[in-house]
């Protein structure tokens, strides 16, 4: 049998994919023996003239992990779905956007005045050096995930994916035997399945952030206060964050029945804030305690802002009027 | 009022519950009660039925207001879910605020079975603050990013 031919890629990312690959260990070496790897710009050194060489569907899966930042990632989107037969988005930021989903919130001014400071240190689309053209890919007025740019066939979540998700995508590759397209690599359920803490279901009667407060490790981190994004999030990855004592933050994406991760964390933390009591004379300290929240988009769709209502920044004048 | 303006009929998703706000609705029908045919009713067993991805999703698809009627205080049929309604609307309206969308795009009001008139004066008064917030910026039409 011919080996398999797989591509790595990287888009808008910050390199942790491309290293989760390898958390598997020795396993990598079946991948190698298995498969031919013909793109991995992390890792070696193909040109982009390489993979435009290939035939149509000569590839047969690629792992695309990061978000579409740049019309460079969406070239090379749209290049390698026509080089492949199953496309990956690897990743929280290929499959929603991920955390720097949250830059839309940002205008391209804004994130370039952070990032390069003053104007005059910002990138030029297009520059001079020594009697060189040089061209810098143009940075798109909002980051999207893959699957807006390209057909995407399998999904592999987390932040980055965790070596077990991992390690079964590479089973089935290297068997040859990839289940039905669609597949997102992770479990069905939600994380506190598979979270070892004793969950009471208590009401939420303050909302503490880890860095300020001690939690104890063996009671349920929402009971506490804590916002942990578990009870809408896909488990797979045996809930290490909560065995860690840092909450979920909701990386693997919505659990398979959920449609809005962030809007049915909302739900539940709705739900399960409160005094103990309910009743029209307790409104007041229920408001208290929402009151403690400074950041619902980045909390409850730190994953997933590209993705859903939150995707971009809007400008409506009376947007703090109550 | 600007160009966009003139022609701007504002769309409103109502989430009525069916024990209160919704009778409310049916009293102030067959009171002969008038108000602006904006509003898009739709009956849910009880406010507490309206989860966030309902409204969120109200707004994505292109509505410019979502009011959630529900029982007054004490009165919900199911005891407390108007109550979890409300806490729930509180975080949505900070999210929106959050991202520069006027969180009055999103309103709760308590209507109860008798209160027709009360029905027909929200419908009319939030109707009108719609109107003069204008078309909802989510549903502003934009050029797609991958054109």
């Amino acid at each position: 049998m011919a080996k398999a031919k797989i591509g790595i890629y990287w888009a808008a990312a910050c390199g942790g994919c491309d290293c989760a690959l390898l958390e598997v260990n020795e396993q990598i070496l079946d991948v190698v023996a298995a498969a031919d790897i013909l793109l991995w710009p992390c890792a070696a050194d193909p040109k982009y003239s390489d993979l435009r060489g290939y035939k149509n569907g000569e590839i047969d899966i690629v792992l695309f992990n990061g978000a579409i930042r740049t019309q460079e990632n969406r070239e090379l989107a749209q290049l390698i779905r026509t080089k492949t037969k199953y496309l990956v988005a690897f990743g929280s930021c290929a499959q929603s956007g991920g955390v720097i989903g949250l830059a839309n919130q940002s205008s391209r001014d804004e994130i370039f005045s952070t990032v390069f400071g003053d104007q005059a240190n910002w990138p030029q689309l297009s520059s001079n050096q020594d009697g060189y053209d040089l061209h810098l890919p143009e940075f798109l007025p909002r980051l999207t995930n893959l699957a807006e740019v390209v057909e995407v066939d399998y999904v592999v979540p987390g932040c980055p994916p965790p070596k077990q998700i991992v390690s079964a995508l590479f089973t089935a590759l290297v068997a040859g035997d990839l289940p039905a397209t669609g597949t997102v690599f992770a479990s069905s359920k939600n994380l506190c399945e598979e979270c070892s803490r004793e969950r009471e279901q208590l009401k939420i009667t303050q909302i503490l952030r880890p860095h300020a407060h001690e939690s104890d490790p063996d009671k349920c981190l929402l009971d506490q206060g804590f916002m942990c994004m578990g009870p809408a999030t896909r488990g797979g990855c045996l809930a290490v964050c909560p065995a860690a004592n840092m909450p979920c933050t909701g990386c693997a994406g919505p659990t398979a029945n959920i449609r809005d991760q962030g809007a049915a964390m909302l739900n539940t933390v709705a739900s399960l804030i409160g005094t103990g009591e309910e009743g029209e004379d307790q409104l007041a300290a229920e408001d208290a305690i929402l009151a403690q929240f400074d950041d619902i988009v980045g909390t409850f769709y730190r994953f997933g802002a590209a993705t859903s209502i939150f995707k971009e920044r809007y400008h409506e004048r009376n947007a703090t009027t109550r | 009022m600007d160009k966009t303006h003139a022609t701007y009929e504002p769309r409103i998703v109502a989430f009525l519950c069916r024990w209160c706000s919704y009778a409310g609705a049916d009293l102030a029908g067959v009171s002969r009660l008038t108000y602006p045919a904006n509003i898009v009713p739709i009956r849910v067993n009880c406010s507490g039925r309206v989860d966030a991805d309902m409204v969120l999703s109200a707004l994505e698809k292109g509505a410019d207001g979502v009011l959630i009627g529900g029982c007054h205080p004490g009165d919900c049929h199911y005891v407390t879910g108007n109550y979890k309604t409300r806490r729930r609307i509180v975080l949505i309206k900070q999210a929106l605020s959050e991202v520069g969308i006027d969180p009055r795009r999103v309103h709760l009001e308590w209507i109860s079975a008798s209160e027709g008139i009360k029905f027909q004066s929200t419908m009319t008064s939030y109707t009108e603050l719609i109107r003069e917030l204008g078309p909802s910026p989510v549903r502003a039409t934009k050029a797609p990013v991958h054109g």
